[in-house]
């Protein structure tokens, strides 16, 4: 018990020692610099406002492209999402399968979206096609990893049953798996939506189309007033969808535990 | 009831981990239309024992076969001819009860048709004729989780008959009902014997075995202790066994 706690502070020591190297490393602990980003900020801060309103004709129609660009990546992600993470689910395919269709998920995923628009750009050429492919592999990736991990989650009892009447293993997907992982893929889909919208906001950046391109200009430009006007319709766009999921999330998803037995 | 075994299990052991056995030498069988109990205080290998007799665990040691033919396991299609329901069920909540019964036609569809539709008029109408058996006509088009305790095992019961199957295995599956709904699930369950089904159940209720089972076997640590016929003077025997 002794050691445990002796273990234990010897751990708290090194967190502490190994934050305050990272904190003087970036610069955080230089007191003079920190209170010059203040005043700047402050600046920045006064600059932003009143919010130009001039260019929200300009900004209702970008931002109608990055739900577009958010929408589509998100529809092709997941379509594409759906058969691999079956196919990277152990209830149903040995390690000879799983391993490379995770390894391939894994590698998707690890390139930023960003990165991936470039890649898209370079393809497709400038605008939100780029914006709209770059958000689908990304997607595929992530929503790759988290349908396996939810179908890894169905109940193992579910599956056992569904094998016991002699299904097969795409019986099993379709009538064991995917309906008992419903609920799972909805909020797993609705959440990489959510994601795309303000991942699709910055597309613009690399040129990939959506509200991004003017968020970037604007920095260039020193508009901040126009720069805070464009992130208030990202924000109310964003809560809309907030709102959105909430209701699909409701209509559509069936109670996680049954009720108890009445008998 | 005839006298030729639908199931029979020889010198089964398993083990989840090396030098940890859970069964150990194991050997039963189960006759067309027995009904056969097996007992066993929690972690005598009950539940292993139905894994492994439906393929859902590899056979270690031993040897189980089905009507002559040795039980098979691994990812692909199991054996159709054994049905199976576990503790909890297994009934997929999100689908209706006319749904989960079509489950059990799954080995007798053809594949990519059932992927699309399992539905067909014959089916639903033998779907629909199970389920009026068991009293849950009404209730068809309900979806599972909104369903009672007794509800969800006639789901299940349906679900196994409308596979045919010539042994079924149930594992514990009346242990969390009240002593009416116990009586009326095994009631059931003879009806389903009487057509020729060898019913393999677990339990650790010892009065439906005296009111039910035709047999009995007794698990202890792993081990086969007794195997007996019931309605004899056989439940002392259980009892002790149970207790020692």
């Amino acid at each position: 018990m002794k050691a445990r706690s002796v273990a234990s502070r010897a751990i708290w020591l090194g967190l502490a020692v190994l934050l305050a190297i990272s904190l003087s490393r970036l610069g955080l602990l230089d007191a003079a610099r920190l209170g010059r980003g203040l005043r700047n900020l402050g600046e920045f801060a006064g600059s932003l406002f009143p919010p130009d309103p001039a260019s929200l004709p300009t900004l209702a129609g970008a931002m109608v492209e990055t739900l577009e660009i958010a929408f589509v990546g998100t529809f092709l992600g997941s379509v594409l999402a759906l058969p691999l993470a079956l196919l990277a689910s152990p209830v149903l395919f040995g390690r000879a399968v799983t391993g490379p269709v995770k390894l391939l998920l894994a590698i998707v995923r690890t390139v930023p979206s960003l990165f991936w628009a470039i890649v898209f750009v370079v393809a497709v050429g400038l605008g939100p096609a780029a914006g709209a492919l770059a958000v689908a592999l990304y997607s595929l990736g992530y929503l790759g990893k988290l349908l396996y991990e939810t179908f890894d989650a169905v109940d193992p009892e579910v599956i056992e049953a569904i094998r016991g009447a002699g299904a097969g293993r795409m019986q099993l997907a379709r009538y064991a798996i995917l309906p008992e992982a419903a609920n799972g893929i909805v909020a797993q889909v609705l959440f990489m939506f959510e994601y795309n919208v303000r991942a699709s906001s910055i597309m613009g950046f690399v040129g990939a189309g959506g509200i991004g391109y003017y968020l970037l200009g604007y920095i260039q430009l020193l508009r901040y007033d126009l720069l805070l006007t464009a992130l208030l319709v990202t924000l109310i766009v964003v809560i809309a969808i907030d709102r959105v999921s909430a209701l699909i999330r409701r209509v559509y998803l069936f109670p996680a535990t049954p009720p108890a037995p009445a008998d | 009831m005839t006298a030729s075994p639908a199931l029979v299990a020889e010198r089964l052991s398993y083990a989840y981990r090396r030098g940890r056995p859970v069964l150990r030498d194991v050997s039963f069988d189960a006759a067309n239309g027995e009904i056969l109990a097996i007992l066993g205080t929690s972690g005598s290998g009950k539940t292993t024992l139905l894994k492994l007799c439906r393929g859902l665990l590899p056979s270690q040691a031993g040897l189980i076969t089905v009507l002559g033919q040795a039980v098979v396991s691994g990812r692909g299609a199991l054996d159709p001819r054994i049905a199976y329901i576990p503790q909890q069920l297994g009934l997929v909540r999100s689908l209706s009860v006319m749904q989960n019964i079509l489950i059990g036609a799954l080995a007798m569809s053809p594949t990519l048709g059932s992927l699309v539709r399992l539905a067909t008029p014959e089916l639903t109408s033998r779907a629909t004729d199970i389920a009026g058996s068991l009293g849950i006509a009404h209730k068809l088009g309900e979806r599972a989780y909104a369903l009672s305790g007794g509800e969800r095992q006639r789901v299940a019961i349906a679900r196994a008959l409308l596979q045919r199957p010539q042994v079924l295995l149930a594992d514990e599956f009346i242990s969390q009902l009240d002593l009416f709904t116990t009586g009326e699930i095994m009631r059931l369950v003879r009806a389903v014997a009487d057509q020729g089904v060898a019913v393999i159940m677990t339990t650790h209720e010892q009065t439906v075995v005296r009111d039910h089972a035709d047999r009995a076997i007794v698990l202890r640590d792993g081990g086969k202790v007794v195997d007996v016929r019931t309605r004899t003077a056989a439940m002392a025997d259980i009892t002790a066994a149970l207790r020692r």
